[in-house]
């Protein structure tokens, strides 16, 4: 399999008038995991989203420019959206559970791509919480309401659900900025197993959490990539000074 | 200073603000007090008239039996012959029967409407929808009436041919049915626009991220999360059906026994046999107008206690 999943090229995106990302050029590779940080605003939000065209939905979002995934362009107006997203799986910053059972969560997904087997939903549903660390804690209440979980358990939840697409990329938009230190770690020893399957692109504005989980990190700022490098190297011996200056703290 | 000191007002309040802050929250406790005490005072005023055909002798035409009266299947009337036998049983089924299929009708209309209104109509078009809806919620119930024997009798007359069936004018169940749910239709589409808009849109991402498309996520999630909404505006809706009178009274045709199930055969609601010559009778005929509403109290209020029950039913979270 080709080991690039995304390609970017030149892409620009305008919020009717005004111009949120700037020219972006980046590769993402498969079984990885990249960080996009930068400060409020930078842009690597609204960058993510174009990833699996969710900035669709916000009006007079305009997009210029390519964003190939699997060496097709997402915005090709003949490219299947739905399709897309089943493979470009996204986790938000608050977790969304759905207000149903913990089992139908999961299998809501998988149920919208008209798979109707119960065994087959059964299996998907034990799996994928299972490779989100929650199948113990849920076990017994798997038909319980997902309401009534905690907020990291709800956020694993969301990445089971996530997970039982059978997506080759998961997005993640901040995924811990609501939870709290423990439930952060949880999340963060997740992500480091599942990146043996999954590619994963993570928003994040803890550095310490870039540094932490990521393989790559990407440096945005006032909507333009600054920097993109193994983690290593953005840490170390950014080769940009305003890099630099972000992860020493001067500014952000 | 030592008179300031003794003054009562200065005990009590330490600053002026407090003192502003007391005062305030009297006047809105008072104002609370003035308005559930109609409630009591309405509730006295009928139950004092309502009760008289039961305890009293009803000027030597003898009591009338609680139990016929709640179960009774004829409802006789008029000074023309005066009795005690009256029964409003037939009354109250016909009243919840046609309550049911009128909301049966608009309820999934109203909510349809609401969700294309909400999440699928262009802004514009969804703007002008609102403000009919409005508009139709605001239309007075005799107009409503006036459309219903104009209109809706005529068309219900018709229809009935059809079948080879004589309609007496087109007053009937359906007709009452027709016009009820064109009545209640705005308040359910109102109210169940504004639970579906309501719903959180993270939620609603949440599930196009998963590939979901914009019609599952409509009816999977956001029906759903809004259901609880929607529940309120089937009690709304149906608190007006129970409720309402003019119109009613105008296509019911106000059947004198029953209760009727056909949807051709005449009818009568609680509200049309209150409604009905009210003011051109006296005595017992008079008085058992207010028992029946009574009667139509305690029915809205049983409808509406069990529909909240049901709403907690439904609205906790767990689905299976």
């Amino acid at each position: 399999m080709e080991n690039t999943v995304f390609t970017i090229n030149n892409l620009n995106l305008y919020y009717d008038q005004f111009q949120a990302l700037y020219g972006i050029d980046m590769k993402i590779k498969r079984n990885e995991v990249t960080a996009l940080i930068g400060p409020s605003g930078c842009g690597k939000s609204t960058f993510l989203r174009c990833l699996n065209r969710m900035n669709d939905l916000i009006e007079g979002c305009n997009i210029t420019g390519e964003v190939k995934f699997n060496e097709k362009d997402v915005y090709m107006n003949s490219y299947d959206v739905i399709n897309l997203r089943t493979k470009v799986g996204m986790v938000f910053q608050k977790p969304n559970p759905f207000p149903m059972s913990i089992y139908d969560n999961i299998a809501y997904g998988p149920r919208c791509q008209g798979i109707k087997d119960k065994k087959v939903l059964d299996d998907i549903v034990k799996k994928s919480l299972t490779k989100a660390a929650l199948y113990d804690e849920v076990q017994d209440r798997i038909k319980g309401s997902a309401m009534s979980l905690s907020g990291g358990q709800q956020q694993r939840l969301c990445i089971a659900r996530a997970i039982a697409m059978e997506p080759e990329v998961i997005l993640m938009d901040e995924p811990t900025s609501a939870l709290d230190p423990i439930a952060t770690l949880k999340i963060e020893e997740l992500i480091n197993d599942l990146k043996k399957n999954y590619t994963i692109i993570i928003v994040t504005h803890s550095m310490q959490q870039a540094a932490r989980i990521s393989d790559k990190t990407a440096f945005f700022l006032m909507g333009v990539l600054i920097e993109n490098d193994s983690t290593n190297k953005i840490f170390t011996q950014p080769k940009n000074k305003k890099t630099e200056d972000y992860i020493t703290g001067r500014f952000g | 200073m030592e008179l300031l000191k003794k003054n009562p007002f200065r005990d009590k309040f330490n600053s002026k603000k407090e003192a502003i802050d007391y005062f305030v929250r009297t006047f809105f406790m008072i104002s609370a007090i003035i308005s559930s005490s109609f409630i009591i005072i309405i509730v006295v005023f009928i139950a004092k008239e309502g009760i008289k055909p039961f305890i009293t002798d009803n000027n030597g035409i003898g009591s009338v039996n609680l139990f016929s009266f709640i179960t009774g299947k004829v409802w006789l009337e008029g000074t023309a012959f005066l009795s005690n036998l009256y029964g409003v049983g037939f009354i109250i089924i016909n009243t919840l029967y046609i309550s049911f299929f009128a909301l049966l009708i608009s309820m999934p209309i109203g909510v349809l409407t609401a969700l294309f209104i909400a999440k699928i109509a262009p802004k514009k078009i969804a703007e002008f929808l609102r403000t009919v809806v409005e508009l139709l919620a605001a239309i007075p119930s005799i107009v409503y009436g006036l459309f219903g024997s104009g209109i809706i009798l005529v068309f219900v007359y018709n229809f009935a041919k059809i079948f080879g069936i004589q309609s007496k004018g087109g007053n009937s169940v359906l007709a009452t049915v027709l016009v009820l749910a064109l009545m209640i239709l705005p308040t359910i589409t109102a109210l169940s626009e504004v639970a579906i808009r309501s719903v959180r849109s993270e939620i609603e991402h949440g599930s196009l991220a998963l590939g979901a498309t914009k019609t599952q996520t409509n009816f999977k999630i956001v029906l759903l999360s809004a259901k609880s909404g929607i529940f309120t505006a089937a009690i709304l809706g149906v608190g007006r059906a129970l409720g309402e009178a003019t119109a009613v009274s105008l296509v019911a045709g106000n059947a004198r026994s029953g209760p009727s199930f056909g949807f051709f055969e005449t009818t009568s609601t609680l509200t049309s046999t209150m409604l009905q010559g009210l003011k051109e009778t006296v005595g017992i005929d008079y008085d058992i107008r207010f028992s029946v509403g009574l009667v139509l109290m305690v029915v809205i209020l049983l409808t509406n206690l069990m529909l909240n029950f049901a709403k907690k039913r439904v609205g906790n979270i767990n689905v299976k």
